[in-house]
C-alpha cells in the first residue's frame, strides 16, 4: 500500500471529478423526484388507485434490470457523454421514490382524514397539510434510498463517458492500485453520508414543529 | 391445589406493585374465579403460577411443590393454559394446535391422533370438518373451543385460563360456559379462571377472588360474596341487583315449605330450580305462590313471603 | 430481432456465460442464506448486537460495488475471479438478509410466542416453531429482493475477470454494439426472474397456508 498515491489521490486526483459526481447525482435525483413523486401522488388519488397495483409491478420488474445495463443500454442512442448516463440514473431512481410516496401517502388513516376534513380543511388542505405531511418520512426515506443508490450507481456512469468518481475508480481497477480504489470509496461514501444528512436537514425543516 | 402465599410483583421500572401481598388457596378439583377491573393483576397472577413471570416475593406451590424448584418449560407442560384472545399458533392447522404438547412429551403419534379427535369431539366440534383448517377460517367460538381442547391435550390436572370466553358473543359465552361446566364436572381440574365479568365469576366459580388495585379484596364462595360483601368495592362490583342474584345461587327446595303450609296454584317448579326461576314464574304469571315438584311429585310450595323475606335478610346481613 | 440473431449466432459463448453468471449467484445466495440467517437469528436473541451489526450491513451496502469487487482483487489470497466476486456478493447481501431475518423475527406477534411459552416450549423450541416459521413470509421477501440484485450486480464483477453476463455488457460498451447490451440485459433479466421463481418456489414449500392467508389481508 502506498500512501503517498492514496493522498496524492485523495487530495489532488479527485476533487476535478467530485463536481462531476456530484452533478451525475443531484440531476437525475432531482429528475427521479420530479417524475416519480407525482405519479406517486396520482396513484394514491381514490380514481386512480386501481392502477397502482400494475404501475407498481413494471416499475419492480425494471429493477430486475442490472444497473450496469440500465447505463448501457441508452449508449447507442445517445452516444456517449453525460445525457446517456443521466437518463439512466434517472431511471434507476425511480422505484424507490414512487413506491414511498404511494406507501407515506397510504398510511395516513381514513380517520384522520375523515377528521381533518370534519373541521373544514379543503381537500387541498387535507392533501397538503395532512396526507402529504404525515407521509412525509415515508417519502423522505424512499428519496434517501434513491440518493444512497445513485451515488454509488453513478461510478459505473464513468464506462459510458459521464466522468465523476468512477473514472478514478476504474483507473484503479485497470492498473490494479487498491489506493486509487479505497480513496475514491472514501469519497463516494462521505458524499453519500453528507447528501442524506442533507436531505434529513431538509425534512426536519419541511416539517412542522410539533411533528419533528 | 395451588396456593399463593403473600406473593408480590412489582415489574421493573415501574413505582407500585402490580400484586400486592396475595395470599390464595384454590382446593383440587375447583374453580377460582379471579375477577376484578382491568389492570388490578389478574393475569400477572396467573403468569406467575405458570412462571411466565417470576414473584418479587412469596412463594407459590402446586401440589405442595415449590414450582420455584421445577424446570419452568416442564411446569408449563403439566398446566393447560389458556389465554386472552388469540393463541393459538397461526401457522399450525387445528389438529397441529392441539397436538402441540403431546408431541413435546413425545407421545406416539397413533395416541395423538387419537386423543385430538377424542378432544376435539369433547368440545363439540366436528372433527373431521375442523381439523385440517387453520385459525383464521375458524369463528371466535370455535377458536375458544380449540384453545380448551388444547389447554386439556395431555390432561392436566391444573388449568390456568385467561378470559377463555372474552372474544365471543354474549350467547355463544354462554353456551362456552356451560359445556365447560358440563367437561369439568368428569374432569374436576383445579383451575384458576381469570374473567373482569361478575355474572361470568358468579356461575363458573366454586370461589371467587375478587381484586383491586393488586391486592385480594375477598375471597370466598360466591354466596358468601353476594350476602357479605367485604366491601363498598365489592358492593359495587356485585351490583345493584345482588339479591336477585343470589336467588340464583339457591336452589328451589333449600327456601320451599311443606306442601300443607299453603294452597298453591296451578304453576309448579321443580325443586332443583333455581330460587330466581320461581321469582321469574310468580312475576310471569302474576301469582303470589308456585308449587314445587320433584320430577312429577308434588313436594312442597314457594311463596313471594319467603322469597322477600330471604333477599332481605341477605341484605341486612352485607349491611351488618 | 438483431438482438435474436445476436444470441443465435453466439449461442455457445452466451450459454457459458449465463451459466457461469447463474452458478455464481447460486453459490453467494446459498452461502448468504446460511450466513446472514444465522447472524439475523443470532441478532434478535442478542439484542444488544443487533445495532452494531445492522450498521455494518449499512455501510457495507453504500459502497459502490465496482468499489468492493475492485479491492478484493487486489488482495493477494483472492485475486482476479472467483473468489473475490463471491466475498464481495455475500457482503453485499448482508443488509437485505440479516434485516429481514431480524425483522421478521422481531415482528411476530409476543402474545403468539408467549402461548407457546406458555405451554412449555424451551427457548430453541419457540424459535423453530414459533419465531421462525412465523418470520418466513418477511424473510423471504428479503431473499427474493437480494436475489434479484445479486444477479444484477454480479454483472459487475465483469471488470474483476468474471466471465459472466456482465461481459456481453462491458464488452457491448466498448465496442458500442447495442445488440450485445440488449442481449446481455435481456438475458440477466430472465435469470433474475427465474431466480426469483425458484425462491417463489421454495417460499410456498416453506411458508404455512395459515400465514399467507394473513400476508393478503
Ligand atoms: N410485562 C409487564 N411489564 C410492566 N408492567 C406490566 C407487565 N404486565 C403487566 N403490567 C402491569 O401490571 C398491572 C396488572 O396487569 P395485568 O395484566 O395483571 O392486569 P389484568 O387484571 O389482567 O387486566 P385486564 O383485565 O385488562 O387483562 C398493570 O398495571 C399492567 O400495566
Ligand atoms: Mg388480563
Amino acid at each position: 500500500m502506498d500512501s503517498q498515491l492514496f493522498l496524492d489521490t485523495l487530495l489532488q486526483r479527485s476533487p476535478p471529478h467530485i463536481l462531476e459526481h456530484a452533478r451525475l447525482v443531484l440531476v437525475p435525483l432531482g429528475l427521479a423526484v420530479l417524475v416519480a413523486f407525482p405519479i406517486g401522488v396520482i396513484l394514491t388519488r381514490p380514481q386512480y388507485r386501481r392502477y397502482a397495483g400494475r404501475v407498481m409491478a413494471v416499475l419492480n420488474a425494471g429493477q430486475t434490470v442490472p444497473p450496469l445495463a440500465v447505463i448501457a443500454v441508452f449508449l447507442p442512442f445517445l452516444g456517449l457523454g453525460f445525457r446517456p448516463a443521466v437518463i439512466a440514473l434517472t431511471i434507476y431512481a425511480l422505484l424507490p421514490i414512487a413506491r414511498n410516496t404511494i406507501a407515506g401517502i397510504s398510511s395516513v388513516s381514513e380517520d384522520v382524514k375523515e377528521a381533518a376534513r370534519g373541521m373544514g380543511m379543503t381537500p387541498w388542505e387535507v392533501f397538503t397539510q395532512v396526507e402529504l405531511l404525515l407521509g412525509l418520512p415515508v417519502i423522505m426515506v424512499g428519496i434517501k434510498t434513491s440518493a444512497v443508490l445513485t451515488v454509488g450507481t453513478a461510478v459505473l456512469a464513468a464506462l459510458v463517458g459521464g466522468r465523476g468518481m468512477g473514472a478514478v475508480i476504474f483507473a484503479g481497477i485497470n492498473f490494479f492500485r487498491p489506493e486509487l480504489i479505497l480513496a475514491g470509496t472514501l469519497i463516494i461514501g462521505l458524499m453519500a453520508i453528507l447528501l442524506e444528512r442533507l436531505l434529513t436537514l431538509a425534512e426536519w425543516f419541511i416539517l412542522p414543529r410539533h411533528l419533528r | 391445589m395451588i396456593e399463593l402465599q403473600e406473593v408480590t410483583k412489582t415489574f421493573p421500572g415501574s413505582g407500585t406493585p402490580a400484586v400486592k401481598g396475595v395470599s390464595l388457596q384454590v382446593k383440587s378439583g375447583e374453580i377460582c374465579a379471579l375477577v376484578g377491573p382491568s389492570g388490578c393483576g389478574k393475569t400477572t397472577i396467573l403468569r406467575m403460577i405458570n412462571r411466565l413471570v417470576e414473584p418479587s416475593s412469596g412463594s407459590l406451590f402446586i401440589d405442595d411443590q415449590d414450582i420455584m424448584k421445577v424446570n419452568p418449560d416442564h411446569l408449563r407442560r403439566g398446566i393447560g393454559y389458556v389465554i386472552q384472545q388469540i393463541g393459538l399458533l397461526p401457522h399450525r392447522t387445528v389438529e397441529e394446535n392441539v397436538a402441540l404438547v403431546p408431541r413435546l412429551l413425545k407421545w406416539p403419534e397413533g395416541r395423538i391422533k387419537e386423543r385430538v379427535e377424542e378432544l376435539l369431539e369433547k368440545v363439540g366440534l366436528d372433527t373431521d370438518e375442523v381439523r385440517k383448517k387453520y385459525p383464521y377460517q375458524l369463528s371466535g367460538g370455535q377458536m375458544q373451543r380449540i384453545g380448551v381442547a388444547r389447554a386439556l391435550a395431555v390432561d392436566p390436572p391444573v388449568m390456568l385460563m385467561d378470559e377463555p370466553f372474552g372474544a365471543v358473543d354474549p350467547i355463544v359465552r354462554l353456551r362456552l360456559q356451560d359445556e365447560f361446566l358440563k367437561l369439568q364436572q368428569s374432569f374436576k381440574k383445579t383451575i384458576c379462571f381469570v374473567t373482569h365479568d361478575m355474572n361470568e365469576a358468579m356461575k363458573m366459580g366454586d370461589k371467587i377472588a375478587i381484586m383491586n388495585g393488586g391486592f385480594l379484596v375477598q375471597h370466598g364462595t360466591p354466596r358468601e360474596i353476594l350476602a357479605q360483601p367485604a366491601n363498598s368495592f365489592v358492593e359495587d362490583l356485585v351490583g345493584e341487583d345482588r339479591g336477585v342474584k343470589l336467588l340464583d345461587l339457591v336452589r328451589v327446595e333449600a327456601l320451599m315449605l311443606p306442601r300443607e303450609a299453603g294452597t298453591a296454584n296451578g304453576r309448579s317448579v321443580q325443586a332443583l330450580d333455581s330460587a330466581k326461576k320461581a321469582l321469574e314464574v310468580m312475576l310471569e304469571h302474576n301469582v303470589d305462590g308456585v308449587t314445587v315438584c320433584r320430577e312429577k311429585q308434588v313436594v312442597g310450595i314457594l311463596t313471594w313471603e319467603t322469597i322477600k323475606t330471604y333477599v332481605h335478610q341477605a341484605g341486612s346481613e352485607a349491611g351488618g | 430481432m438483431s438482438v435474436l440473431l445476436f444470441m443465435i449466432n453466439y449461442f455457445h459463448r452466451i450459454l457459458e456465460y449465463t451459466v457461469n453468471h447463474f452458478t455464481l449467484v447460486l453459490t453467494v445466495m446459498i452461502l448468504s442464506m446460511v450466513l446472514w440467517f444465522s447472524v439475523g437469528v443470532l441478532i434478535s436473541r442478542y439484542e444488544m448486537l443487533a445495532g452494531a451489526v445492522l450498521g455494518l450491513g449499512n455501510i457495507l451496502f453504500c459502497i459502490p460495488s465496482i468499489s468492493l469487487f475492485g479491492l478484493f482483487m487486489t488482495i493477494p489470497q483472492l485475486g482476479l475471479g472467483r473468489r473475490s466476486a463471491v466475498l464481495a456478493l455475500v457482503l453485499y447481501a448482508m443488509m437485505p438478509l440479516v434485516r429481514n431475518v431480524y425483522r421478521g423475527i422481531k415482528s411476530v406477534d409476543p402474545r403468539v410466542v408467549e402461548a407457546g411459552q406458555g405451554m412449555g416450549l424451551s427457548s430453541w423450541q419457540l424459535l423453530w416453531q414459533i419465531q421462525v416459521p412465523m418470520a418466513w413470509p418477511v424473510i423471504f421477501a428479503g431473499i427474493r429482493i437480494t436475489v434479484v440484485m445479486i444477479t444484477g450486480i454480479a454483472t459487475v464483477a465483469t471488470f474483476i475477470g468474471e466471465r459472466n453476463l456482465g461481459r456481453l455488457i462491458h464488452h457491448g460498451i466498448t465496442r458500442s454494439n447495442s445488440d450485445m447490451i440488449l442481449a446481455g440485459a435481456l438475458i440477466v433479466s430472465v435469470v433474475a426472474l427465474c431466480l426469483d421463481m425458484l425462491m417463489g418456489l421454495l417460499e410456498k414449500k416453506l411458508v404455512s397456508p395459515g400465514l399467507r392467508y394473513q400476508q393478503r389481508e
